[in-house]
């Protein structure tokens, strides 16, 4: 069993991080991340080419993890495999030790670097759920028996920024019932939404991990509020930084996130958070600094 | 209906410049309700034609260009003029374009546009694709064709990408899945369609070429 998965059971509060792997094949930098990183959250996710644009595929990325004694979670979306491909990567993570799966439809690729290339999108995460549970149960998609089942700990994604909420939620049930094991939220900003959500959440019996992004500057909280799909930025906290110097935005960003974090944690909102620091390993240890906890 | 767009003349100049005499083709179906097929767009491109110097040996429009042999029987008494003609220029989609092709294999036919997608017109020559000829319509459960309009084809509800109820991919166009969400739930199915789930699509039923013969 996952040391992920065996946490959230326990009940524990588990932090992981976003690591996006490298856009080239120098290594280095992500490998000293890794290792710094180990030390201070219980597993790392890399990201499947987020937002369309072309990076290291993330099972590699998951299978470097691994070499350093850190456990992965691979992220896999239906953009750029059709079901077969993603079967055939799945079987080979697997082989390769990795046992811990997030998984979702992906970006379309007008957003990224290769707006021209042809999506997939031969199924959706809901189908990708049921193709994991299949492969858990010894069957590939279309029910014909493996040569030995996987062992993988599967998660889906929701976006509790989502406006209008109900079809979300709608989904979320779907990928429940599909059999997701825990749930990964889009980046909330503020815990509002997010105990909107968990008053639906709590009604069933999940884990669910809140997404909590560290700003570092105006121009990033533009691009994610402009770009990066499934990101609505409230106008209240757009008017904040605004009003900041730029120096000051940094240092805003890591208390913005510390406190949304501690209020989470105490009022027991969910049962971890995923830091997407966009792989600034100095500003997760700031974070976890000023949350004091891990460090 | 099938939307077709007319070609840049500067695309069309390359195919024709060996050429100096042309025989017009046209269709009265799609093409004609998009501009691109009517008398009006043959007349323009003969004009174009005659002012580089070309010659028109004659034209004509057919009833339906997809349909083979109608064609060919519209087309049997223009066959001197046609003969006449170093090049055939179609002015229908692709599948028009191909019958002609068909009926005279050894001249050389161009296609005046391009083909662009299965769509509706909501104003006058103001199209919106909404068919991809999947091969297994699901309009029964979705009441929109979320194939077509989601650019993810998710057949299970949005996916996480929608603000404020648009889609991702395009911010001007409402997400496909809200659009389904409220038909459903003024038909009072929402609860019903979430029950299960769509899916695996079997999108081999599209692949291409599609032959189809009524027993």
């Amino acid at each position: 069993m996952s040391n992920l998965k065996k946490k959230l059971i326990n009940g524990d509060f588990v932090i992981t991080v976003e690591i996006t792997p490298p856009k080239g094949t120098e290594i280095s930098q992500m490998v000293n991340k890794l290792q710094e990183l180990k030390l201070l959250v219980d597993a790392v996710n890399f990201t499947d080419n987020p937002s369309g644009k072309m990076r290291m595929c993330s099972l590699a990325a998951c299978k470097i993890s691994l070499d350093l004694g850190f456990e992965p979670v691979l992220q896999m979306t239906c953009r750029d495999r059709n079901r077969i491909g993603i079967q055939s990567d799945l079987l080979g993570a697997h082989a390769l030790g990795i046992r811990n799966l997030l998984v979702m439809t992906g970006d379309h690729p007008v957003m990224g670097d290769h707006k021209e290339a042809k999506p997939v999108y031969d199924i959706d995460s809901s189908i990708l759920l049921k193709l994991v549970n299949n492969l858990n149960n010894g069957f590939d998609l279309n029910g014909n028996k493996l040569n030995g089942k996987t062992e993988f700990f599967y998660g889906a994604v929701v976006n509790p920024n989502a406006e209008p909420l109900i079809p979300q939620l709608k989904r979320f049930e779907q990928k429940l019932k599909m059999g997701a094991e825990f749930f990964q939220t889009q980046m909330i900003f503020e815990t509002a939404l997010l105990e909107k959500f968990m008053e639906h959440a709590g009604k069933f019996n999940t884990k669910v991990i809140a997404g909590i992004v560290i700003i570092r500057s105006k121009k990033m909280l533009h691009y994610l509020n402009s770009k990066v799909p499934g990101v609505s930025v409230p106008g209240w906290l757009i008017d904040k930084i605004e009003g900041l110097k730029d120096e000051d935005v940094e240092k805003f960003g890591v208390e913005l996130a510390g406190k949304l974090i501690l209020n989470i944690m105490e009022q027991k909102l969910c049962h971890g958070i995923h830091i997407m620091a966009f792989s600034k390993v100095e500003e997760v240890k700031n974070l976890l600094n000023f949350i004091k906890i891990k460090l | 209906m099938i939307i077709t767009r007319k070609k840049d003349l500067k695309e069309i100049e390359e195919y024709i410049e060996n050429f100096d005499k042309f025989f017009l083709i046209g269709c009265s179906e799609c093409a004609t309700l998009c501009g691109t097929g009517s008398e009006e767009a043959i007349l323009n491109l003969k004009q174009w034609l005659e002012n580089n110097n070309k010659k028109v040996t004659g034209w004509m429009i057919a009833k339906t260009g997809c349909q083979i042999l109608g064609t060919k029987r519209e087309l049997s008494q223009y066959r001197q003029d046609i003969e006449e003609a170093q090049c055939i220029m179609v002015l229908s989609c692709g599948a028009g374009t191909q019958s002609i092709t068909e009926l005279f294999e050894e001249k050389p036919v161009i296609p005046v546009n391009d083909t662009l997608f299965i769509g509706n017109m909501r104003r006058l020559r103001e199209f919106e694709e909404r068919c991809r000829a999947c091969g297994e319509c699901f309009l029964a459960i979705t009441g929109v064709c979320v194939v077509t309009l989601c650019p993810k084809s998710m057949l299970n509800g949005p996916c996480g990408g929608y603000k404020d109820g648009k889609c991702e991919v395009n911010p001007l166009r409402k997400c496909a899945w809200i659009v389904a969400y409220e038909i459903l739930k003024k038909r009072g199915l929402i609860e019903k369609f979430y029950e299960n789930i769509l899916g695996p699509k079997d999108w081999s039923k599209a692949n291409s070429p599609r032959m189809f013969k009524e027993k």
